[in-house]
């Protein structure tokens, strides 16, 4: 019956009023709108950093930029080891994973089934804090490697360089006198600025996550007859984890 | 659930179209995709030599995985094309503002 009046509808001139042209709610368009304004935000600051590191190839006087993979080579609990790449991709499948149990909740919801709503909700905001942890905990190991917002530390010089081919793949390595040089300025800055505003963007996630989950738990979505809240906070979230592509491609492997 | 099937009585603040479950093997299979293409993107960083070339695969990967992330979770490959398209088409604007500042970047370091 409803399937009949939803195409009675749908039959209806599309732009001339009294209907939803996209066939979305309110809610759910304006949430679209945010993410491209919010998608102009973090291309704002990708488009900088391309910028800046074209602008700093190495020339006569000025250094190269650092290779990003082989500065972020640690892994928690393997105190000094040469492992690049290893704890971003890690981080990169806690994105992944608590994404679509983002998505397996969305689903939850379309067929009104609270219980599992309320299941993918705990998953995925418990990816989300894993991950923030992680990037506190990259943070911490980076700047204690000695970069900052306003200097940079990682400019390798040729027998850095030297040394960082001569390591392989899990071998003990630790930055000896003469590898490094002032570098790049941007480099260390815009390694904070943007993965610190997408570092914001995962804990907004989490706090919008887990007021969605206490809505879905006092059974707010029950009597509205509909779930989709859950649909409006995971397209945050997976724009979230959008962003987050990007930024391991540009930031890490290139 | 509700449809209006007079224009008079559409509410465009409380309005919410009947959404189905499309069941979640879609989204298991693009969860496989993603990781799998993270995996690749793993190997390929210590198998070959830095170049162009690997740059160019990696950005490569990294559309193919937001074409997943966007169409299958975000779901905007079911909605419709309209919609899809005032929200695809200013990215692509992007695309040409990246390339421009690269060539201003390059050019830049050249003259330091």
């Amino acid at each position: 019956m409803a399937n009949q009046a939803e195409a009675t509808f749908e039959k209806q001139p599309m732009w001339s009023g009294g209907r939803s042209p996209f066939n979305v709610s309110y809610g759910k368009l304006m949430m679209w709108i945010f993410l491209l304004s919010d998608a102009f935000t973090f291309s704002s600051l990708l488009v900088q950093y391309g910028a800046q590191r074209f602008s700093n190839i190495e020339t006569a006087v000025t250094t190269q930029w650092p290779d990003p993979a082989s500065i972020f080579n640690h892994f928690p609990f393997m105190h000094g080891l040469h492992l690049p790449l290893l704890f971003v991709s890690v981080m990169t499948f806690i994105l992944i994973v608590s994404s679509v149990t983002m998505v397996l909740a969305v689903e939850a919801g379309h067929r009104n089934s609270k219980k599992e709503v309320q299941k993918y909700m705990i998953y995925t905001i418990l990816g989300g804090i894993a991950f923030l942890s992680c990037q506190a905990w990259e943070w911490a190991t980076f700047i204690h490697e000695g970069a900052r917002l306003d200097s940079n530390f990682f400019g390798i010089t040729e027998q850095g360089y030297k040394h960082l081919e001569s390591v392989s793949f899990g071998d003990h390595f630790e930055w000896q006198d003469g590898d490094r040089t002032w570098g790049p300025v941007p480099f260390a800055a815009l390694f904070f600025i943007v993965t610190g505003f997408h570092g914001f963007h995962v804990f907004s996630g989490v706090v919008i996550n887990v007021v969605v989950y206490i809505m879905t738990v006092r059974g707010v979505f029950e009597r509205r007859g509909h779930y989709e809240m859950i649909e409006k906070a995971g397209l945050y979230w997976h724009f979230v984890d959008l962003v987050w592509v990007f930024v391991f491609t540009f930031f890490y492997l290139i | 659930m509700e449809f209006y099937t007079k224009p008079g009585d559409y509410d465009p603040i409380n309005y919410v179209p009947h959404q189905a479950s499309h069941g979640t093997k879609e989204l298991w299979k693009t969860f496989w995709l993603l990781l799998g293409i993270t995996i690749l993107d793993f190997i390929i960083y210590f198998v070959m030599p830095a170049s162009g070339l690997r740059n160019v695969i990696f950005i490569f990967f990294g559309i193919v995985k937001a074409y997943y992330i966007v169409g299958a979770f975000m779901h905007l490959k079911h909605e419709k094309i309209n919609l899809a398209l005032i929200i695809l088409v200013p990215t692509v604007f992007i695309v040409g503002l990246v390339m421009g500042l690269l060539y201003e970047g390059n050019a830049i370091s050249l003259m330091k």
